[in-house]
């Protein structure tokens, strides 16, 4: 399970500016800190960093480490082990949690796929409880990946579908259908991202550079089906709620001002687990595994049962 | 030959045919009750449970104190799982004296399709019923099983015997004359329920468990329906609880 480098991927031209602005930046960044280094020397007696604890001091110096740092596909192995063993240090100071951020790498002879089984599914969002706790997200902003639409039988028409619902379920006369990133094959907000923070991985999960994510928000124009959720104010989850097993590309801990979505649990499924949604459904709506093994089960709903794209892009 | 003596020679073979039929039936019928005395008082975990289902025993693992293991897996023939291969189901039992942890929203990698003994609120059956007698006669006997409730036997007009064995009431009796342990009661279920069955064999319904990849566990039809009353309960959907935000500037 090699991480994946630069020049692996298909879209090396897009790499390179990448990598030509990352030089630049750092360069640029490199001139910055000498100018204020100096500055600093200059008016060290009224220096609020006098004021500061070690811990805090040390915090900061974490965080300018990462500020600096480059895009995660043009990092070196060591590269990324410094980064993660700062983002694990900075996750200690600042909450107190002993998170652990994997780097793990797509399965080779891996594309993942999902199947929701309209017939299914109960509207009982157990799905969305357990992607909130799983994936660290946003308890003051209440954000969420999943959104389950509650349609009348008959037709699907998600203009005129409540996703807000919250009365007994299943309403007689009611479907449900849910919607959260879909991992498009040929993903539009990846093509949209003027700086390269956001692409698709070789097991066709669609991932964020929180850190190189300019918060534009171009991507979430571009989405078709709403699958992104932008930062409004730093996310905030209690300590104790905190899910320590986490993916640099996945649920770690995200900032303000830069997009996330859903990543199919991929500190999960690349360990061969399930996302948490598809493990917590108490109906088995949802089917998930590889598209390119003939023996799974997702396949064999492919080729057995009536399926749909939800829209075509 | 003259088609007199070849009508001789097919009504020889026939009774042949018949009378080492009945025979088996007899042998099968006497290996059943050595199967049922020797299965009587064994543990909840016990792999021998199994051999009441007609089906392939492939492994028998021992379970460590406390640990979830596979207890054997079953194959079913003429069922086609994921990718046509022959539908393989596998029971995974829980120690017995460990907690049982199994709640939807929260399934962990190490919970699984456990045998359902263990879950059971009146278990073992022994403990009333010996064959068709019951062990206790007072009045604790005429509301034993007012927890179930019968919506099911109700709408199909089914008594406790359609699908409980009448002379040993923890086994399955199927339409066959087969009988099945309570870890199989799909076997029971896929009699007249073929094509939920079918789409469970594939991987439509219901749910796999411990990963996408890997040997695939599942859970059972008893799993989430209550075989007495086998429609989901109606609930209030989950609500994300919001942390409280201030009025005024952000902090
Ligand atoms: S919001 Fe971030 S990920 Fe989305 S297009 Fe802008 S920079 Fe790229």
């Amino acid at each position: 399970m090699s991480a994946e480098r630069p020049q692996d991927t298909p879209n090396g031209a897009a790499e390179s500016t990448v990598l030509g602005k990352r030089v630049d930046r750092r360069r640029a960044l490199s001139v910055l800190i000498g100018g204020m280094a100096a500055a600093a020397g200059a008016a060290s007696a009224c220096s609020p960093l006098s004021a500061m604890t070690d811990e805090e001091k040390e915090a900061k110096r974490l965080a300018w480490r990462e500020y600096i740092k480059g895009n995660y596909r043009t990092m070196t192995e060591a590269e990324r082990a410094e980064t993660i063993a700062r983002l694990e240090h900075l996750a200690k100071v600042k909450q107190g949690t002993d998170v652990t951020i994997q780097s793990t790498g797509a399965q080779p002879g891996v594309v993942f796929g999902y199947a929701f089984n309209i017939s299914k599914c109960q509207g009982f969002r157990s799905c969305v409880e357990a992607c909130i706790n799983e994936n660290n997200l946003d308890r003051r902003a209440a954000t969420q990946y999943i959104r389950i639409f509650e349609m009348e039988d008959g037709v699907i028409d998600l203009d005129h579908a409540d996703a807000t619902f919250q009365h007994e379920v299943p309403a007689e006369g009611h479907f449900y259908l849910g919607t959260q990133c879909f991992q498009c094959a040929d993903p539009p907000c990846v093509k949209v991202c003027p700086v390269g923070a956001t692409w698709q991985e070789p097991d066709g999960i669609t991932v964020v550079d929180y850190d190189w994510c300019i918060g534009c928000r171009y991507c979430m124009a571009a989405c078709p089906y709403w699958a992104r959720r932008f930062n409004w104010s730093a996310p905030e989850v209690p300590a104790a709620e905190v899910n320590p097993n986490q993916h640099y590309l996945g649920n770690r801990a995200r900032k303000v001002g830069v997009v996330e979505k859903c990543t199919f649990c991929i500190h999960r499924t690349r360990q061969g687990r399930l996302p948490a949604c598809v493990e917590a459904c108490p109906t088995g709506a949802r089917v998930f595994g590889n598209l390119l093994d003939p023996k799974s089960e997702i396949r064999w709903v492919l080729a057995n049962k009536r399926v749909f794209r939800l829209r075509r892009i | 030959m003259t088609p007199r003596r070849l009508l001789t020679i097919a009504f020889l073979v026939a009774q042949a045919w018949m009378i080492s039929a009945c025979r088996d039936r007899d042998r099968a019928a006497a290996d059943d009750r050595a199967e049922l005395g020797a299965i009587r008082g064994a543990p909840v975990t016990d792999p021998a449970r199994a051999s009441a289902d007609s089906v392939v025993t492939i492994a028998n693992a021992t379970l460590e104190p406390g640990a979830l293991g596979t207890v054997f897996s079953a194959r079913v023939d003429g069922w086609k799982g994921p990718g046509d291969q022959p539908f393989e189901v596998t029971v995974r039992t829980a120690d017995p004296a460990s907690a049982l942890h199994r709640r939807f929203g929260t399934i962990t990698m190490g919970t699984s399709l456990r045998a359902r003994a263990p879950d059971l609120g009146q278990y073992p059956c022994t403990s009333c019923h010996l064959g068709r007698r019951m062990l206790l006669a007072d009045e604790r006997v005429a509301d034993a099983h007012d927890n179930i409730e019968s919506v099911h036997p109700a709408q199909t007009g089914a008594i406790c015997s359609t699908c409980h064995a009448a002379d040993d009431v923890e086994l399955l009796a199927l339409k066959s004359g087969e009988r099945a342990t309570l870890d199989h009661a799909y076997r029971l279920c896929a009699q007249c329920h073929f094509s939920q069955a079918e789409s469970w064999a594939g991987g439509a319904h219901g749910k796999r468990l411990d990963g996408w990849q890997g040997r695939r566990v599942v859970m059972g039809c008893a799993d989430c329906h209550d075989p007495h009353a086998p429609a989901l309960e109606p609930r209030i959907p989950f609500r994300a609880p919001q942390i409280e935000r201030p009025r005024g500037p952000r902090p």
